[in-house]
């Protein structure tokens, strides 16, 4: 049953993957990432890891793709407005891509062959990640604020309208 | 611990006094916290605490960088006091200089990889901001955008690296990560390697080293003066002092692995920095190049990696940094005019200050007997002992072509006006910035050992 499922979800996840290269339309492309996102949500659940699913569904899926699809529907992208591309760009891309695709066939034929992490059956659980946040990880957890806030003050000061000067 | 807490504090005050109607004070309310967090640090001195299991750890070398910022901090509010005019912003600029300021007490003091993560996001976020923060001018907010770019890609860098060192170790613990090393040297398995690479390749992005240091001239340009002093001192100091504590506390056992791709780096950038700096007409371009072959000599004390370099490194940035906010002083008072020549006449109308501010550029070229010389013969002393012959080699040449165009802005200063042209002229805050720059540069030339020898 939960093989079923892994290779029903991966099978979702690398069509949904091609789609995000293969779609001649930005928007389509978008929704097919948003849709890939979920499906990598799925395998979080099944590895029992229920907060990074919560979290993968809602930054990613909700708020960055949401975003994306703003900007896109912003600069009104069309494939009349696509760049033009020279032979030179395209023979250089096959050629890079070529060599990346050698780096990782010979990376993998390479690579070392790890024993796998034991099941900790428990540790994805909100809970448990509660529980370090608070306990180990206490000082970057409240220190991780003043990231916020500085972005926050960035935000506002880069996004307010300046003030008309008054004339006292 | 005290300061952290301290300046952390300070930026949420500084956000407060927009809500509480204290924003007239606020610069008083800065300076106050911002001394007293230096006391604090100096009180204490000699302990060696960790805190919050083992997350932070306020050795000497943390109190002594922190110090440092802070006092830097205060002589930079000398300079930027047009800066902090507006009262709208004002509170903004105050609160994001603390939290940055936050970010670099931590990331002289982490002892654990996500501390370090934390520090230099704080650290850059507040200084991506800080570079768009003349929005009038379109040249800040592009400077903003080529800042936050790489400057996002490079954090990707460090993660990835931060993520293979943790795959291979299993601890985000400095001391835990340097134990599994020694244990496993013999056979240490290609990710640490390769995380190693990632680390070092996105340090090199922060500090602006060669190669990737293509984001710097334009970003350093286009900022306003107060928060390109800013950058090139207080921020290039927390990422130097992030750059050695973690190198030196996680991977000196396999430093012969290492060494040389910062040496290599540091050669270019030395090089490079200084020959590109030379063909620069404009002051602040100029210095922004010095900056980046700067960068360059420290490498070569992290590079060193022995006794040596930990107070050559900290001797080095105070005296760069010291040299450097005097100079910013002069590029700040000239406004949109950065040209060279426009500094000429200079010394005509200001005979004292045009000398101290030679004083300062000599400081910066590294002659004798001021600051930078010092500097200089630390770091090279520290890589010759770890037998670094060629790069000392390459780094004097590079000093003796640095030379040549840290004489041309004296030239300038001392050659006679242009008829109808308009002379620079200094506010009561600047002449005390430079001033206290200059005090401190022949202090320190004098007795190196105040710094040099205290960590």
């Amino acid at each position: 049953m939960t093989l079923t499922v892994f290779y029903l979800l991966s099978a979702l996840s690398v069509f949904s993957g091609l789609m995000v290269v293969l779609s001649r339309k930005a928007v389509h492309s978008v929704l097919y990432l948003v849709f890939c996102f979920f499906t990598i949500a799925g395998h979080y659940l099944m590895l029992n890891a229920q907060f990074l699913a919560a979290v993968h569904v809602i930054v990613y899926a909700g708020a960055i793709m949401v975003l994306f699809l703003f900007v896109i529907m912003m600069l009104n992208l069309n494939l009349a407005a696509e760049a033009q591309k020279t032979p030179w760009i395209k023979i250089s891309a096959v050629i890079l891509s070529g060599l990346m695709l050698l780096v990782l066939v010979a990376s993998v034929k390479g690579a070392e062959e790890l024993s796998a992490a034991q099941p900790q059956n428990d540790i994805g659980l909100v809970k448990n990640i509660g529980n370090i946040l608070f306990d180990k990880y206490l000082l970057p957890f409240e220190l991780i604020s003043l990231l916020l806030l500085s972005a926050m003050v960035g935000a506002v000061l880069m996004g307010r309208k300046e003030p008309q000067p008054q004339n006292e | 611990m005290n300061t952290l807490i301290t300046v952390s504090l300070l930026g949420i005050a500084a956000m407060l006094s927009e809500v509480f109607r204290f924003k007239k004070f606020i610069q008083t309310v800065f300076i106050a916290a911002v001394t007293g967090a230096t006391g604090l640090a100096v009180l204490d001195w000699g302990t060696s605490y960790s805190y919050f299991r083992f997350m932070v750890l306020f050795d000497d070398y943390a109190l002594a960088f922190s110090i440092l910022f802070l006092v830097l901090t205060l002589i930079w509010l000398l300079l930027s006091q047009e800066y902090f005019c507006n009262e709208n912003t004002r509170a903004d600029y105050f609160a994001l200089i603390s939290f940055s300021l936050a970010g670099a007490i931590i990331l002289s003091s982490f002892s654990d990889l996500s501390m370090f993560f934390i520090g230099i996001e704080i650290l850059s976020v507040s200084a991506y901001v800080l570079a768009g923060s003349n929005r009038s001018d379109i040249r800040s907010a592009e400077a903003a955008l080529k800042y936050f770019l790489p400057g996002a890609f490079s954090t990707g860098f460090l993660l990835f690296g931060m993520a293979l060192i943790y795959g291979a170790t299993g601890s985000f613990n400095l001391s835990n990560i340097s134990l599994w090393i020694i244990a496993n040297h013999s056979n240490l398995p290609v990710m640490v390697n390769a995380g190693v690479v990632f680390l070092i390749t996105g340090l090199l992005f922060k500090i602006a080293a060669m190669p990737f240091h293509n984001w710097a001239p334009d970003v350093y340009d286009g900022s306003p003066t107060p928060v390109t002093a800013y950058m090139s001192t207080i921020i290039k100091a927390a990422s130097f002092a992030a750059f050695y504590r973690l190198f030196v506390s996680c991977f000196s056992i396999m430093a012969d692995w290492w060494t040389p791709l910062l040496v290599i780096a540091a050669a270019i950038t030395m090089i490079g920095g200084n020959i590109t700096a030379v063909y620069q007409n404009n002051l602040k371009r100029m210095l922004a190049y010095s900056s980046i072959a700067h960068s360059g000599y420290l490498l070569l004390a992290v590079a060193a990696i022995n006794q040596l370099s930990k107070p050559a490194m900290l001797f080095y940035l105070a005296a760069y940094s010291v040299a450097s906010l005097g100079m910013f002083t002069l590029v700040n008072r000239m406004g949109n005019e950065q040209q060279l020549d426009k500094l000429k006449g200079f010394a005509h109308d200001n005979p004292f200050y045009a000398a101290l501010i030679t004083l300062l550029t000599l400081s910066m070229a590294g002659i004798p007997p001021l600051a930078g010389f010092f500097g200089k013969y630390y770091v090279f002393l520290s890589s010759i002992r770890s037998d670094l012959i060629w790069p000392v080699i390459v780094a004097v040449i590079a000093s003796l072509i640095g030379v040549y165009y840290y004489f041309r802005i004296v030239y300038n200063m001392y050659s006679k006006p242009a008829a109808s042209a308009h002379v620079v002229s200094l506010s009561g805050f600047d002449k005390s910035a430079i001033l206290i720059t200059a005090l401190l540069t022949l202090l320190l030339g004098i007795a190196p050992a105040l710094i040099a020898d205290i960590i």
